[in-house]
């Protein structure tokens, strides 16, 4: 029973972290129709410019390094945009995930580069998590849940509730509407990369607080960030928050049947089944 | 603008062309695929270190037959692809007789093909899988095979009276041939292997593993790791609260495993290869290190790697600078050669035989195990 608890949880844990990095995926995708493979990069460049922050020279505490590395994994997402997307706006899709790719592996190796690919971490007392039902929960993992929520919160209340984020879905729906209707679309698709980047920054930070540091960390996160946007249909945010933490339990309670050995397999089979299936469920209206 | 790319192309091609002519044949070049980057280069830089410290002390002696020797570093990058493509680096375009093989026994398994299709020899200083030198005559190591160590760590789990223990192992080469050797073993002494969880490798979450391995409490489990997949996985354990006695390999034998996973690591145990550390031979290595480093931290499996480029110079010297005259010296001058690491002496299969020791970590410290 505790087995299968502890399970749930941590397929929870796992799921919030995906749904985090799925829903900045999917803003771009919705705004931009292609997929950011350098997402995954936003998300460990997030992390690491925290670490940056919080080690020597500067050794600031966490809540106000928070600040600076937000802001830089922002201006790293317009920069991404501003120098190798917007030159391809007209382009076709293959064109822009290639970049994306290249763009990838450039700030992969950047950070190799940077910060060498040991594994390294903030640098925290490791602390036994407490027991709550048998389970074990520690701070950082609440922390994980509760940030969750406040950025799905916080998501929607933009998306629904600010002038920038009806436009935002408007010109998801369909740019070329949305500019004779006058919305401002650069101003808009800037908007989204600012999200998007946020969404990226704070979850990297998440996952680094949770596990470590590593270059590789968003590349093997990114997979099943997409395997949630898959399942939730593309381009609907609520839909990749869905599928995150579906994604998760289905990872974390699946090993319950079969081999450890084929944890990464689950949101794999899970991704090729709905590319072969398409089921009219998942495909259905945008948002 | 374009001028100066053309002037810069043309220096760089005749930089390119240059170089390996006014260098050439002033020395033995040894290549050395090893991992600089990627998953386990925190293995790697360690044994640059060892075998440049090694290279420094041939080189002062005079060197090899007359000629300095020369180590050509090339980046293998942690994995099996850039493993082949290093080593094929080295045989086709530096041409060298023999190389100094990636580390990993997957990695290493990967490459040995093809340095045993060019005839060129090459060694492995810390491969453990059993099936590691099947790939041919070319292919040596100087470190024992896991067949030696599985029993070792079945050993251990008797003598310490764990006679049910779930094993968890990376899913690689070395973890599968390491863990079937244990299996074997522990299963003819009377043992019960609960569970076998094996697990991939770089990863940042372990939680389900450790779950699945932890079920029913069990009073020990093996656990076949290396520093960074051991360093994520001890601390996820401790902060599960996960009370058991693990039992390692000796890949994760590191200072590192310490300086990543601090106290979550106080207290396991494991099985490792040893050799005297009160050698005449052991005392001078560690007075060179010192020497040359500052410090007397030896990376895990630094000694192997100091040997094995001694056992290398004196083989082109004895055989000559070619492959086959270094593979056939390489079993002369091995016979009865005590390095730092003890006896190096070939076997048929080409891999040498050890002791084993138990290891613990206390007070941050790796020390030898005492019951």
């Amino acid at each position: 029973m505790t087995f299968l608890l502890q399970s749930i949880f941590n397929g929870l844990l796992a799921g919030c972290i995906y749904a985090l990095f799925a829903m900045g995926l999917t803003l771009i995708y919705g705004v931009l129709n292609f997929v950011n493979f350098a997402h995954g990069e936003l998300i460990m460049w997030g992390a690491y410019f925290l670490y940056l922050f919080m080690e020597s020279p500067l050794g600031l505490p966490l809540p106000i390094a928070l600040i600076p590395a937000l802001c830089l994994t922002i201006l790293l997402g317009l920069s991404m945009d501003r120098f190798a997307f917007k030159p391809l706006r007209q382009a076709n899709r293959l064109t822009l995930l290639i970049t994306a790719l290249g763009l990838s592996f450039f700030l992969r190796n950047g950070a190799q580069l940077f910060w060498g690919a040991e594994l390294r971490t903030y640098g925290f007392e490791i602390k036994r998590g407490w027991k709550i039902f048998n389970i074990s929960i520690t701070t950082n993992q609440i922390a994980i849940i509760l940030t969750t929520l406040v950025c799905i919160a916080v998501v929607y209340l933009l998306l629904h509730r600010s002038r920038i984020g009806k436009s935002m879905r408007a010109v998801s729906d369909n740019l070329e509407l949305a500019r004779v209707a006058g919305i401002n679309t650069r101003r808009t698709i800037r908007f989204a990369w600012i999200m998007s980047s946020s969404l990226a920054c704070i979850g990297g930070i998440l996952l680094a607080l949770d596990t470590n540091l590593q270059p590789g960390m968003g590349m093997i996160n990114l997979v099943k960030a997409f395997a949630a946007i898959l399942l939730g249909g593309v381009g609907n945010i609520w839909g990749a928050l869905l599928g995150g933490i579906v994604i998760g339990f289905a990872e974390n309670l699946g090993v319950l049947i079969i081999s450890t050995g084929y944890k990464d397999a689950i949101a794999f089979g899970i991704m090729v089944l709905l590319l072969l299936l398409k089921p009219p469920i998942l495909y259905g209206s945008q948002d | 603008m374009k001028k100066i790319f053309y002037v810069l192309f043309t220096l760089l091609g005749v930089s390119l062309i240059l170089a390996p002519v006014a260098k050439a044949q002033d020395t033995y070049k040894i290549g050395a695929a090893i991992a600089l980057s990627g998953s386990i280069a925190v293995y790697g830089e360690g044994f640059k270190k060892a075998i440049d410290l090694a290279t420094e002390e041939i080189n002062g002696k005079g060197g090899a037959k007359g000629k300095k020797i020369e180590i050509l570093y090339e980046d293998n990058k942690s994995t099996p692809k850039d493993c082949v493509t290093a080593v094929r680096k080295l045989i086709t375009v530096d041409k060298v007789p023999v190389i100094i093989g990636p580390a990993a026994s997957s990695n290493f398994m990967a490459a040995a093909p093809v340095a045993q299709e060019s005839k060129v020899v090459m060694l492995s200083a810390q491969g453990a899988a059993p099936a590691l030198t099947k790939a041919g005559e070319y292919i040596f190591r100087v470190f024992p095979s896991d067949v030696l160590q599985g029993k070792g760590i079945s050993d251990l789990c008797l003598q310490l009276k764990y006679m049910e223990v779930p094993i968890m192992y990376v899913n690689n080469d070395w973890g599968l041939g390491l863990k079937n050797v244990f299996v074997e073993n522990f299963k003819k002494a009377g043992g019960k292997v609960t569970d076998e969880i094996p697990y991939d490798e770089k990863k940042t979450d372990y939680r389900t593993e450790l779950i699945r391995a932890t079920k029913g409490n069990p009073k020990a489990v093996v656990n076949l790791t290396y520093i960074v997949e051991g360093s994520v996985m001890f601390k996820q354990a401790y902060e599960m609260g996960i009370n058991t006695q693990w039992i390692c390999g000796s890949a994760a034998k590191a200072p590192k495993l310490v300086e990543l996973a601090g106290k979550a690591v106080e207290g396991i145990i494991g099985t490792y290869p040893v050799f005297s550390q009160e050698t005449k031979d052991y005392q001078a290595f560690r007075s060179l290190w010192m020497k040359k480093y500052g410090d007397a931290k030896i990376p895990i499996f630094g000694e192997y790697n100091y040997d094995m480029v001694h056992l290398i110079a004196r083989a082109i010297d004895q055989g000559g600078y070619t492959s086959d005259g270094i593979r056939k010296a390489l079993f002369e001058v091995a016979k009865g050669y005590r390095g730092v690491t003890g006896d190096k002496t070939f076997d048929q299969d080409r891999g040498v035989g050890s002791e084993y020791g138990v290891w613990t970590v206390k007070d941050g410290q790796i020390i030898d195990y005492k019951k």
